[in-house]
């Protein structure tokens, strides 16, 4: 089945290469089945008039060079971009991809921007994270893609349920094409001269408490953190939801106290660093875990990439965490393992653009099983995860060679660290900032949870 | 005599002293800087022990900087935008100063308050309004759409209105007896005057344009037209932040502005010899 | 009478050819944007869907807005500290440097490196020396003083946090203020000073019969753009004592971090102009006392 997706979309590619060969000017009415197909999708989408978008689809299919700006972030680290604009231009010689990069500390703020009032250029934009995403939902920013998703067969179901969790009122504005999750890393040589067995795919949280205070050394010299905790909330406050009983948006947040405690305890023993100590330094969890005195530190999937790259390229000592594994993250007790956490990339279309279609037929590409191959040819986790995509990554050279660490890609359930609501980002906001305070001393669990209660029950009212 | 002379050398004693602590403690960042333009990126936060060399310094960090980003261009764009804004910034903050300092007319005080009232104001209140306004004009992602918002400050009117208005007004009346015409005036005595506070106004206009950030953020977008800070903060990535290279960065772009703060700074010198405070 | 009017006419004609260069610009550029910020207070929009009117609603919200109280709150207390020190430490350090001192002109370039340096290079400095566990500081306080572990400051978090932003903001704005006093003491006639000294004045009379009321409109400048600057405080806070995603906890919060929170996160820019409003009054009612305070000196 996926095979004969693959040929046929190679087969449309060339086809449409070849036009864009044989006319390099406009003929509207150049290919005529091609913009019968496009008709009744016109119709259905009712953005443009009929005569508009049938002009402009049969552009398409005839081969007018289309040139779609593209939102991005970071051209220069990350090399995914380039690659899937490259890989585009063979499907779609006639579509030319300007890729326009607002950077990464501010992206949403500046992309968000840029699609205030009227007159943006952008016909495609990358989407960060879900309050980014939510605000543009709301701005009417860009446009729903259901009907295109259906006229075109996209199956949803490859999305492992993520699209779920960003659907607004039972319409969906992005198509993820980059899917991370979260795992734990752990560094074999600790393990190994501690002589202590390494951690598995099935742990409960007791049993990986246990496991991290057996792991720490608190000798002054040889120093070893049983485990590592980045500031962001993602790392500390959403263990408690991997049991599918609540979500981050409840609005009564008593359930994740166990977690903070385990945490904030494992801090006072030395376990793993202090908050207030990597707020100071500005510890980058990378340079946190590359140093070799940290045994276990959860974090996404997109390490992984940077591990490998990183080793290989001696920026980290090899000597101090080369030897690296992974396993599923802990789990509550009688949950099934494998449940984690998930960060989504996805792809939308403007309100603004004049040319929906072609931009679409971008977003469908990249956030399709083409584009996968493309994200895990660059050792980046693709929103559809085919067995082809996953051989790829596991196959890579720095890739660990354990079983363990292969297993442990397979995700069972996958919670989104935010999924869609209303006020998202307010609640996003109140809960980072109580985060905070909890973390850092500045009020006790109960004071900070009831203080996170309160604030976004009000934000929902 | 004597105890007054010992009284006076122990004064001088202690404003050294003081002022060799003060000069201690301002350096301190520099210093770090310099050292962590030459580590790598684990090395930059490692505090214990502390190196200010590292055993294998990264000078490579120098070099990288110009071939990872398009260093030069974006050199050449900040310096551009940098001259242009501060060449209207001085002449247009100080002719309007003059008219608010020692002339007399009607809604003085209104236009006077309006620009105060602006300074008070967040960028962050009015970014949206004014770069959908800015868009409207066709100067998204034009060089000159940070020239118009950084060369009208109010800030230059109101910190060279504060300095005409130290200048005696009897010069002015002097002059307009004499027959001068109030351009006359402005050009052949306030303008030399002002010298200190021009170049004050010099240092800050330059400063504050040559390490926006925002601004640039907001209204630059392709790569032909970006600035130093931004190519800066290009280096850090979510994923990982490459310390070394955005120092060795910030050094480079250090340079120019403290070049310039050395030129002027005889300015503020000026006149010193005879109005010193002698003790 | 006729005549009179038209040299009046012609007089504001003059000035205003002088303002207009500047005005003109700042007008389009500033200012109606920020009329049009103004009004967005009593309205809601999100800089894209149609502008609603909200009359008072979004003031009414305010005063149950927790994060708002804080942020009011800690941005006063900052600027008590700020303002008053800011000024005397750079006016201090501009009389000394102004004198004939030794390596005069490194002193004033030295005292400018902190302004000049960027903001993310000297807050990193900043949390090395003041870093709870490693930090030269505390390390002084414990091996010195013995305060025990758990005692020790912790800089970046509670309510250490606006102590440290303000001790920072001085150092760092220190240079910028002493080049204005620097320039505003040029502007000292030195035939005063003579004229005291023959009177027998000694360093301190000076100070105050000559240098501080000579200094008036340069004080009320600094004065007034210290207030500004420190109601506007904003990134000292976010890079001193921003946590993982850059949020700013209850503690360190201040008004224009919720301003761009509330504008660019949440883009409910009627909400967040509403904020800017009360800065903005803040910032007028203190800015006209000292205008009559400068105006009754004169």
């Amino acid at each position: 089945m996926k095979k004969k997706l693959l040929s046929v979309l190679l087969a449309a590619g060339m086809v449409m290469s070849m036009a864009g060969c044989g006319n390099s000017n406009s003929q509207p009415a150049a290919s005529n089945d091609n913009a019968a197909e496009t008709q009744t999708q016109a119709a259905e989408t009712e953005a443009k008039t009929e005569a508009a978008s049938d002009a402009q689809t049969a552009d398409a299919a005839g081969g007018e060079a289309v040139t779609l700006k593209w939102a991005i972030w970071d051209k220069e680290s990350t090399p995914y971009w380039q690659a899937l604009a490259d890989a585009y231009k063979e499907v779609a010689p006639n579509v030319t991809i300007e890729m326009v990069d607002l950077g990464s500390t501010d992206y949403m703020t500046v992309l968000a921007t840029e699609l205030s009032g009227e007159g943006s250029d952008f016909d495609v934009v990358t989407i960060k994270d879900v309050p980014g995403y939510a605000t543009l939902v709301q701005k009417n920013a860009i446009i729903p893609l259901d009907d295109y998703i259906s006229a075109d067969g996209v199956d949803l179901s490859k999305y492992a349920g993520t699209t779920d969790q960003v659907t607004v009122d039972g319409s969906l504005y992005e198509l993820p094409f980059r899917n991370d999750f979260w795992v734990l890393f752990y560094n074999k040589d600790l393990f190994d001269a501690k002589g202590v067995d390494y951690p598995t795919n099935d742990m409960t949280f007791d049993e990986y408490d246990a496991l991290a205070r057996e792991m720490t050394d608190t000798t002054f010299g040889s120093q070893v953190y049983g485990a590592h905790y980045h500031t962001w909330r993602s790392a500390v406050q959403l263990f408690a939801v991997l049991d599918g009983k609540h979500t981050i948006l409840d609005g009564d947040y008593e359930f994740m106290k166990p977690y903070y405690e385990m945490v904030l305890n494992q801090e006072k023993d030395g376990v793993c660093r202090k908050y207030t100590d990597l707020k100071a330094e500005g510890l980058h969890y990378s340079a946190a875990f590359s140093n070799g005195d940290v045994a276990m530190m959860n974090m996404g999937s997109w390490y992984v990439a940077t591990l490998i790259s990183s080793l290989q390229s001696g920026e980290y000592d090899a000597d101090l965490c080369g030897n690296w594994g992974m396993v599923k993250y802990p789990h509550a007790e009688g949950v099934e393992p494998g449940s984690t956490l998930g960060t989504i990339t996805g792809l939308s279309v403007t309100s603004a653009t004049d040319t929906p279609d072609e931009a679409w037929k971008f977003v469908e590409w990249v956030s399709g099983e083409e584009g996968a191959a493309v994200m895990a040819a660059t050792g980046n986790f693709p929103a559809i995860m085919t067995d082809e995509a996953m051989d790829l990554i596991t196959g890579l050279d720095g890739f660990p060679t354990d079983e363990a660490s292969k297993e442990a890609m397979n995700v069972s359930n996958l919670y989104l660290e935010v999924p869609y609501a209303e006020n998202v980002s307010e609640i996003n906001s109140a809960l980072d900032s109580y985060h905070g305070s909890i973390m850092s001393g500045e009020m006790t669990i109960d004071e900070g949870i009831a203080a996170m209660n309160e604030a976004v029950q009000a934000i929902k009212n | 005599m004597k105890s007054a002379r010992k009284k006076a050398i122990a004064g001088k004693v202690l404003v050294y002293v003081i002022l060799i602590i003060i000069a201690a403690l301002m350096i301190i960042p520099f210093i770090w800087m310099l050292s962590a333009s030459i580590k790598s990126d684990r090395e930059v936060f490692q505090m214990n022990p502390f190196v200010l060399i590292p055993e294998n310094p990264k000078w490579s960090n120098y070099h990288d900087i110009w071939t990872k980003i398009p260093m030069l261009k974006f050199v050449e764009n900040t310096v551009f935008l940098t001259i242009v804004v501060t060449f209207l910034q001085l002449l247009t903050s100080s002719f309007a100063a003059y008219s608010f300092a020692k002339l007399e007319f009607k809604h003085k005080n209104t236009l006077f308050f309006a620009y105060i009232a602006t300074i008070a104001m967040p960028w962050q209140v009015y970014m949206v309004p004014q770069f959908i306004m800015m868009r409207k004009f066709g100067l998204n992602d034009k060089l000159l759409a940070i020239i118009c918002l950084q060369a009208f400050s109010a800030f230059g009117v109101f910190m060279m209105k504060q300095f005409y208005e130290d200048i005696p007004d009897e010069l002015c009346e002097a002059a307009r007896i004499d027959g001068m015409s109030e351009y006359r005036i402005y050009a052949s005595i306030m303008l030399p005057l002002s010298k200190p506070a021009l170049s004050t106004l010099t240092i800050f206009t330059f400063v504050n344009t040559w390490n926006d950030y925002l601004g640039p953020l907001i209204y630059l977008k392709s790569e032909a037209k970006k600035t130093i800070q931004l190519g800066l903060k290009m280096f850090i990535s979510q994923y990982s932040s490459d310390y070394g290279l955005i120092m060795a960065g910030s050094v480079l772009s250090l340079i120019p502005v403290l070049a310039v703060f050395l030129c002027l700074q005889k300015y503020f010198v000026e006149g010193v010899a005879s109005t010193g405070l002698k003790g | 009478m006729a005549k009179g009017l038209s040299r009046q006419k012609k007089r504001d004609l003059v000035a205003y050819s002088f303002i207009a260069p500047n005005f003109i610009g700042f007008a389009v550029f500033t200012l109606v944007p920020i009329v049009f910020a103004f009004a967005l207070a009593f309205f809601n929009w999100d800089g894209s869907n149609p502008i609603t009117f909200a009359g008072l609603s979004n003031f009414k919200q305010l005063t149950g807005d927790v994060f708002f109280k804080a942020a009011l709150k800690n941005t006063i207390i900052y600027c008590i500290g700020t303002v008053p020190l800011t000024m005397i430490a750079s006016l201090a350090l501009a009389i000394v440097l102004n004198q004939k001192v030794v390596g005069r002109g490194i002193f004033r370039t030295l005292s400018f490196f902190p302004y000049v340096a960027s903001l993310v290079a000297v807050t990193s400095v900043w949390k090395m020396l003041f870093h709870p566990s490693k930090g030269p500081i505390n390390n002084i306080l414990y091996t010195v003083f013995h305060v025990p572990m758990e005692q020790l400051p912790q800089w970046f978090t509670g309510g250490l946090v606006l102590v440290s932003m303000i001790l920072f903001s001085v150092w760092k704005y220190m240079g910028y203020y002493m080049v204005i006093y620097l320039a505003g003491l040029q502007g000292i006639s030195a035939e005063l000073y003579e004229a005291a000294s023959l009177d027998g004045a000694n360093t301190w009379q000076k100070f105050q019969y000559i240098t501080w009321p000579q200094l008036r409109s340069t004080t009320f400048f600094v004065v007034v753009m210290l207030t500004i600057n420190c109601f506007k405080v904003y990134d000292i806070a976010i890079m001193l004592a921003g946590g993982g995603s850059g949020e700013l906890t209850i503690s360190s919060t201040v008004l224009v971090y919720y301003i761009y929170q509330k504008a660019f996160i949440d883009w409910k820019l009627g909400y967040s102009s509403a904020v800017a409003m009360v800065l903005f009054l803040m910032v007028f009612v203190v800015t006209m006392i000292q205008f009559r305070g400068q105006k009754k000196y004169q």
